[in-house]
């Protein structure tokens, strides 16, 4: 990620200018200056490119003197006043392909408050993000170079304590991106485990149990999907206690990720078209390992306990059985009608394992869990469901200030009853028909009527395309959106 | 529909009779029969005392809505069987309570036997209900039987097979709802092509039947903009060229039950007389196969003069509602226009059979549709349309695709969020009107015996808009 800074506003000369501009304004601060410099070179630049300033309008001009690369304009869109953080975020994104080839460029934001100033940087970061670890062979030309963005604050002090909080978030969204983006020939459920502990560093508590142990709590269910692998499971504890001591010790908040590393489908096996994208099976997990950095790094006053379970589903003489009945740790029996259906094996163990050790206030689950939930809503909207009211109209909300969309979907005894089995407590699948609902409600029978919510990021893991503030690739949805969940209402 | 009659007084010992029981509240005479089977009064439980005299007992549970009533009703016929007629003893009941159960009686007695030549299980022909007060009974019964006989004209046009019901019949069978005192204009091919209705002139150009457009319109007293309701009415969907897989294919002859649920509300409002406004806009075609078909890759210039790539002929309801839509706006400017289509296989892997989507663009409307569905047990649910939806429609060609091409979805392209799509298609054909879209795949029909009906077409939606327009559109201006 490049070095980002908050200086106050002075004339850079040398790299590039960047004018974030409101529609039809006039150039003012350094944008003014620079124009003067450049014998008012900028002005008619903008002018012949018929630059407006609309939402997302970004125009290059190069070399125009006074020592500059470049200046580039990018749109805001209406008045200044009426911009929020997302409209500044996705300026700052806008302009992050623009600037790759420079150095080092100067943001001219003195005219933004300095907390919008801080987003439009965040927006620059998140979107500069890239995953490059395997290419060997890049030309020059196409690596991004840019080292250095200086944003020029009105007030440099406040745009820099505003940025602070907003950075450890990015972070978290970055170690996110990376975990999901990582092959699974690299990213076992051993080698997943194993990068968790670095969250140390934070102040997390980290610990990582293996089959022996998971054994001994009676996993049936997940064990039963990582029993055909040669990668052994792995289930991984974060803890982080930020809430303000010397006050009764309330319950934690939980969030829990279906971290399947691989999912081949098992003996029901996928095809072979697309099944590469399978290495996001962890997706859930990677969200919640990058949230739980992001709480930390931000030191969010909040207890909170991130749970993942890291399994890879192969097909091997070794694997599960269409048929096969297991024993969760709840003691429920479920009938394997389906060994693609695993990553709601994999929470109804740790889902109870949360509630046994953690006594969590509330459980919110994120899983790459069903292709009906992509079917049903596509790739803006990720699937929530909820026994919860409350905690699912502050999740939607939550998600909304961030730009990651959620819709709630339904709940209900007539599709419970489609997972009921002829031998055990249950079915692993209820049929096509409302395949995300009855998957929603094969976890639910593990909640043990707690306040719980479930999000199907199936359609919302991976971007086919660029996004304002999203590179193509792993999303981290949900890190921002329960980041904020927590600061909106769980930090006191 | 079953014949029912109200008389004051308890039964006599001549037909089964069915007796609601609340929990904790059994009747005197059957006291020792509720202990010994354990008999407690939920919803949906049901004694059956072979007496003599028959008794059938039926639970309503604590909350006493109607439609558990309804429900009640229902169940009571469900475990009755074979009865000539049946009684229902309904003297602890309020009238509007007697009035529910009766209509759930009735929901639950309609048979399709048209087709049966050999002796059939009997189904009852009659119900008489006796309660305290007769006249105040027959009274809140008559606006529900206008809807049940809304909802059984729907699952009668469902039923009928696709060589019986073609399209030709279907408009016979609208026109003889000017019995019931409606208006019925019925469009051939010629206005069809007079007006430019390109889309449906397409989807219905390949059959040997010719596609029709039917208008019904129920004049009503108050001086407002009508409502409109438009509906899809597909006699037989092969698919067209984008053919269908053999298996499962002969349900498709009930691709017509957004048609017919519109015909079935209309006709509710005829018979109740309800004092709103309604014009029901239904776009009737078969989608066969053959040399005239229309083909993927062709353009059609729809009603609204709106040009449309056709990318998969199997995709065809929507193209047809397109040219319904436009025609319920332009010649009615209705309050509000409401769609029903059994339009997409995404809607049963969203929602699966026990909910329909909706979609729409104005939430007060949503709103209004999605509790008349609570209400007469026709559950909806609200679904999105995004952004990206629209996008995915972008054509090269044309103003707008039909829906993203095959394969182009996740996980090997099998995985496309079709129904938004389908929403997102429809919802330009709507403009600034106030617009709902429900999306009933799935729903039309059920494989197993259901709380209001048998096995087989279900009418859903019918009741479910002669709700919304009591609920919404019966206000005086």
């Amino acid at each position: 990620m490049p070095d980002i800074a908050f200086v106050k506003p002075a004339l850079p000369r040398a790299g590039a200018l960047v004018l974030p501009l409101t529609e039809d304004a006039a150039l003012a601060g350094l944008g003014k200056q620079a124009d003067e410099a450049t014998g008012g070179a900028i002005a008619r630049g903008l002018d012949a490119a018929k630059f407006k300033g609309r939402k997302g309008q970004t125009t290059t001009l190069w070399a125009p003197g006074a020592g500059l690369t470049k200046v580039v304009a990018v749109g805001l869109g209406k008045k200044a006043g009426d911009l929020a953080a997302s409209g500044a975020e996705a300026a700052g994104g806008a302009l992050a392909a623009a600037i790759a080839q420079e150095r080092e460029a100067t943001i001219a934001a003195e005219g933004l408050a300095p907390g919008l100033a801080a987003s439009l940087a965040l927006g620059l970061a998140l979107r500069a993000w890239r995953f490059d670890r395997y290419r060997t062979t890049e030309k020059e030309e196409d690596k991004p170079k840019l080292e250095r963005v200086a944003v020029a604050a009105s007030d440099a002090t406040r745009a820099k304590a505003a940025f602070a909080p907003m950075q450890a978030v990015a972070d978290g969204v970055f170690l996110a991106r990376e975990l999901v983006s990582e092959p699974p020939n690299v990213l076992t459920p051993a080698a997943c485990a194993e990068r968790c502990k670095a969250l140390a560093k934070l102040g997390i508590d980290v610990e990582i149990l293996g089959p022996k142990e998971m054994r001994k709590l009676g996993f049936g269910a997940l064990l039963g999907v990582a029993q055909g692998s040669a990668n052994e499971p792995r289930m991984v504890v974060m803890k982080w206690s930020g809430a303000p001591k010397g006050k009764k010790a309330g319950k934690p908040l939980a969030f829990i990720g279906k971290g399947v590393t691989f999912d081949t489908g098992g003996i029901s096996i996928k095809p072979a078209a697309g099944m590469e994208d399978m290495k996001w099976d962890m997706a859930g997990a990677g969200t919640v390992i990058g949230l739980m950095a992001a709480l930390a790094g931000r030191k969010a006053k909040a207890d909170v306990v991130g749970i993942v379970g890291l399994v890879e589903n192969m097909p091997s003489g070794t694997a599960q059985r269409p048929g096969d009945v297991v024993t969760s740790a709840s003691g429920q029996t479920i009938e394997v009608i389906n060994t693609d259906a695993e990553g709601r094996l994999v929470l109804a163990d740790v889902i109870h394992y949360c509630i046994e050790k953690h006594d969590p206030r509330f459980m919110v689950d994120l899983a790459t869990l069903t292709g009906a939930i992509i079917i049903a809503l596509g790739h803006e909207h990720a699937g929530l469901f909820s026994n919860d009211d409350t905690l699912a109209q502050r999740i939607e909300a939550a998600g909304k200030a961030v730009g990651e969309a959620a819709w709630r979907m339904p709940l209900g005894e007539a599709y419970d009853k489609q997972i009921k089995s002829d031998i055990a407590d249950m079915k692993n699948v209820g049929g096509r028909p409302g395949g995300s609902i009855t998957a929603a409600q094969f976890i639910q029978r593990f909640v043990q009527g707690r306040p719980w919510a479930h999000l199907d990021i199936a359609g919302t893991a991976w971007a086919t395309k660029d996004q304002p503030t999203v590179p193509k690739g792993a999303t981290a949805y949900g890190v921002r959106m329960l980041d904020r969940l927590v600061s909106d209402h769980y930090e006191g | 529909m079953i014949e029912v009659r109200f008389r004051q007084g308890p039964p006599g010992e001549g037909l089964p009779c069915i007796l609601p029981v609340a929990p904790a509240a059994s009747p005197r005479a059957v006291v020792r029969e509720i202990a010994a089977a354990r008999f407690n009064g939920r919803p949906g439980e049901v004694l059956d005392l072979v007496g003599p005299p028959r008794r059938i007992l039926v639970g309503l549970g604590a909350a006493r809505t109607p439609l558990g009533f309804e429900r009640a009703g229902a169940a009571a016929v469900l475990a009755a069987g074979e009865a000539t007629g049946l009684a229902l003893d309904a003297g602890e009941l309020a009238p509007e309570e007697a009035a529910a159960m009766a209509a759930g009686v009735a929901l639950a007695c309609w048979r399709f036997d048209a087709l049966k030549t050999r002796p059939v299980p009997k189904t009852p022909r009659r119900l008489v209900v006796h309660v305290r007060d007769a006249a105040a009974a027959e009274a809140a019964f008559a606006p529900r039987a206008a809807g049940v006989a809304g909802c059984l004209l729907a699952r009668d046009l469902v039923a009928e097979p696709a060589n019986r019901l073609t399209t030709r019949r279907f408009a016979e069978r609208l026109a003889a709802l000017e019995e019931d005192g409606l208006d019925v204009t019925i469009h051939g091919r010629a206005w069809l092509k007079r007006h430019g209705f390109g889309a449906l002139l397409a989807v219905g150009g390949a059959s040997a039947q010719p596609p029709r457009l039917a208008v019904l319109r129920w004049r009503g007293v108050l001086p407002i903009p009508p409502v409109a309701f438009v509906g899809k009415g597909i006699v037989f969907d092969t698919g067209g060229v984008s053919i269908k897989p053999a298996h499962g294919m002969e349900a498709m002859r009930a691709d017509m039950a957004g048609a017919a649920a519109c015909a079935g509300a209309m006709l509710a409002l005829a018979r109740r007389r309800s004092p709103a406004p309604a014009v029901a806009v239904l776009a009737i075609a078969e989608n066969a196969t053959g040399a005239a078909a229309y083909r993927p890759g062709d353009v059609i210039r729809t009603a609204s003069r709106r040009t449309v790539e056709v990318v998969d002929t199997d995709a065809e309801g929507r193209l047809v509602l397109a040219d319904a839509l436009h025609h319920a706006i332009a010649a009615f400017r209705p309050a509000a226009v409401i769609d029903l289509a059994t339009l997409t296989g995404a809607i049963v892997t969203a929602l699966g059979h026990h909910r329909a989507g909706l979609f729409g663009t104005d939430a007060a409307l949503l709103g209004a549709v999605a509790a008349a569905g609570e209400e007469v047990g026709e559950p909806v649910w609200h679904m999105p349309i995004g952004a990206r939806h629209r996008e995915d429609l972008r054509s090269d060609i044309a103003d707008i695709r039909q829906c993203a091409p095959a394969g182009s979805g996740a996980s090997g392209g099998r995985l496309v969020p079709d129904a938004c799509h389908a929403a997102a298609f429809l919802r330009e054909f709507a403009g600034t009107t106030p617009w709902a879209h429900l999306d009933i795949a799935g729903l039309e029909a059920m494989e197993a015996a259901h709380a209001l009906g048998p096995a087989g077409p279900s009418g859903f939606g019918a009741r479910l808009l002669d709700r919304l327009v009591a609920t919404r559109f019966e206000a005086e201006p």
